[in-house]
């Protein structure tokens, strides 16, 4: 419930949004809403699949600012989340935040191993 | 909801399965389907948008592979799905020629889950080219049974439904199975918790009481795409699990080695008399025979397919044996080479030596980019592959999963998969590509789609199981 936890009720962040080969949106993500969630409210499409962390479908990399994941990221590997990928589907802003966005960002994770 | 239609008590079941007064779904036996099945005249097709930026919904299209219709090989609807990101990938029916003892109850009714929502999607097929959602049951409602990544669907013989799920609910170990009822709700975990880790395919053989999974790896470790990392941790599957199939225990785990990384596409032979059946093993690039060697299953690899080396390519081009299905008439087994780009055709007469018969080459890393001239680049390699019931026709598409395509055939995200056929000649063991078919998954309106599992409405090689 809305209120129940004080943060949620108080602090949104502004979140921008670069979208790799496109657009820059820009969001405001309250503290107890997801990225994905808080982007979808404002009409902006982001790429999921699971909703809960295991797939990477949602990857997106933090360039600036800092963000909680609500759940294990299992998707993400220890080099990857070194690296600053981050799952928007679990993610809540704690302070305004960069981040690179679109489909693209998910093929970063891995690559042909034999190419 | 239901397709079982009063009077539907399924009669008294004896080991002499009684084919006399079938009015139920499907075929008497494999040859009956062969003799009586009509030529398919529409294929249902999983069509993706997840993991692009093609704001849509993954849908499930509806194409014309009727010969003499105007919109031959054009996809003539498309039911999308109400959400974004499932992944649509397997999906089956509510019931087959398992079911032909049970009267009143019909093929009808698809089952079509997310692989990577959860979400599982019931689809009425009663107007064959309109099809029409039905039912849908929540992720949230799967994963109230600790299980997520409902991957193949098989009807059970009683009107139920039993899904193969890789996943528990955060996406990791154990996976199970999802028993649906037979009004497609949740009747809970089939198997008792504990039997399997991993889980992939499956299929069963009721006459001899016996069941077979295989395994993927968990869907945290396959959903982000595939990792070398993983497979020296031993995070992908080598095991077949031979079930008893009445009471869902395990009662042996066949373990294939090196030889058998990736065991995926599980299929017994259609004769319900039958205990031999194959698995292809993708990683390794290997088709492994099954079979009851009197007190237990073996397993021996039959076909290797050597990698290849390639100009552009590191180290020497695997196989990756991805789909591979058993003719109705249990004397052929097909599979796709979807990094090297070839469908084979083996002569399986005599089961524990496969005999290759013809070998056809359409896109991937080796075959041609045009196979058909003047049409449009194809830029995966063979994949999901459906075979008509009197095994004259084979159809393929190209799409692996989202994120595995991104890796191994990265352009297939704009330009989208194609669909394409070859005809077969079972008397001579031969193929030959019709040039006169080509589904192009690139050209629709939402824009580029990856295509994946097809099945026909009258039931297919990849379906039909018999008591
Ligand atoms: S949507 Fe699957 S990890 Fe975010």
């Amino acid at each position: 419930m809305p209120g129940d936890d004080p943060e949620s009720a108080i602090e949104s962040y502004s979140v921008e949004l670069r979208f790799r080969d496109g657009p820059t949106e820009r969001i405001e993500a309250p503290a107890g809403e997801t990225i994905l969630d808080a982007a979808e409210e404002e009409g902006i499409s982001l790429p999921f699949g699971c909703l809960t962390g295991a797939c990477g479908t949602c990857t997106a990399r933090l360039l600036e600012g800092d963000l909680d994941h609500k759940r294990p990221p299992r998707a993400l590997k220890e080099r990857h989340r070194e690296a600053g990928y981050v799952l928007p589907c679990i993610a809540l802003a704690r302070s305004p935040c960069v981040l690179d966005v679109g489909a693209e960002v998910q093929s970063d994770l891995v690559s042909n191993p034999w190419k | 909801m239901s397709d079982a239609r009063p009077g539907g008590d399924p009669v008294d079941r004896t080991d002499e399965h009684d084919h006399t007064g079938h009015g139920g779904p499907g075929y008497t036996t494999p040859q009956a389907a062969i003799e009586q099945s009509e030529p398919e005249k529409v294929a249902y097709v999983m069509g993706l948008y997840v993991g692009t930026d093609v704001d849509a919904p993954d849908f499930m299209g509806v194409v014309d592979v009727d010969p003499s219709s105007e919109t031959y090989s054009e996809i003539v609807d498309r039911v999308e799905m109400p959400n974004r990101g499932d992944e649509l990938h397997h999906f089956g029916w509510n019931a087959c020629s398992s079911s032909c003892h049970m009267d009143g109850l019909e093929r009808q009714h698809l089952i079509v889950p997310g692989q990577r929502s959860s979400r599982i999607h019931v689809i009425d097929t009663a107007d064959r080219r309109n099809p029409e959602i039905e039912n849908v049951i929540e992720p949230e409602e799967v994963f109230e049974h600790d299980l997520s990544a409902p991957h193949t669907v098989h009807c059970i013989p009683n009107g139920e439904i039993l899904i193969s799920m890789l996943g528990d609910e955060d996406g990791d170990l154990p996976g199970g199975f999802l028993a649906l009822d037979e009004n497609f709700e949740i009747d809970g975990r089939w198997e008792p918790p504990g039997e399997i880790e991993m889980n992939y395919d499956f299929w069963y053989q009721p006459r001899h009481n016996v069941m077979i999974s295989s395994e993927w790896a968990a869907p945290r470790t396959y959903y982000p795409g595939f990792d070398l990392e993983d497979v020296e941790a031993d995070n992908y599957g080598q095991r077949l699990h031979v079930w008893d199939w009445e009471a869902g225990t395990v009662e042996q785990t066949l373990d294939l080695g090196e030889e058998g990384l990736i065991p995926l596409e599980t299929r017994f032979l259609h004769s319900p008399e039958s205990t031999h059946g194959y698995v292809g093993a993708a990683l390794s690039s290997n088709v492994f025979h099954f079979y009851d060697a009197g007190t237990e299953y073996r397993a021996d690899p039959v076909i290797d397919v050597e990698a290849r080396e390639h100009d552009d390519w590191d180290m020497p081009v695997p196989g990756l044996v991805t789909d591979l299905l058993v003719s109705m008439d249990d004397r052929y087994l097909f599979f796709s080479n979807w990094l090297h780009g070839d469908v084979r055709m083996y002569d399986i007469s005599d089961p524990s030596n496969p005999r290759l018969a013809d070998q056809l080459w359409a896109g991937g890393n080796f075959g041609p980019s045009h196979p058909i001239e003047g049409e449009r680049e194809v830029v995966g390699g063979p994949q999901m592959l459906q075979l008509s019931l009197d095994g004259e026709r084979l159809y393929w598409t190209t799409s692996l999963f989202s994120s595995w395509d991104n890796q191994f055939y990265p352009d297939e995200a704009e330009k989208g998969s194609v669909m394409l056929k070859a005809d077969v000649d079972p008397r001579r063991g031969t193929m030959s590509l019709d040039e006169d078919f080509l589904v192009d998954f690139g050209d629709l309106p939402a824009g580029p789609a990856r295509g994946h599992e097809i099945r026909w409405p009258d039931g297919d090689c990849t379906s039909d199981v018999w008591q």
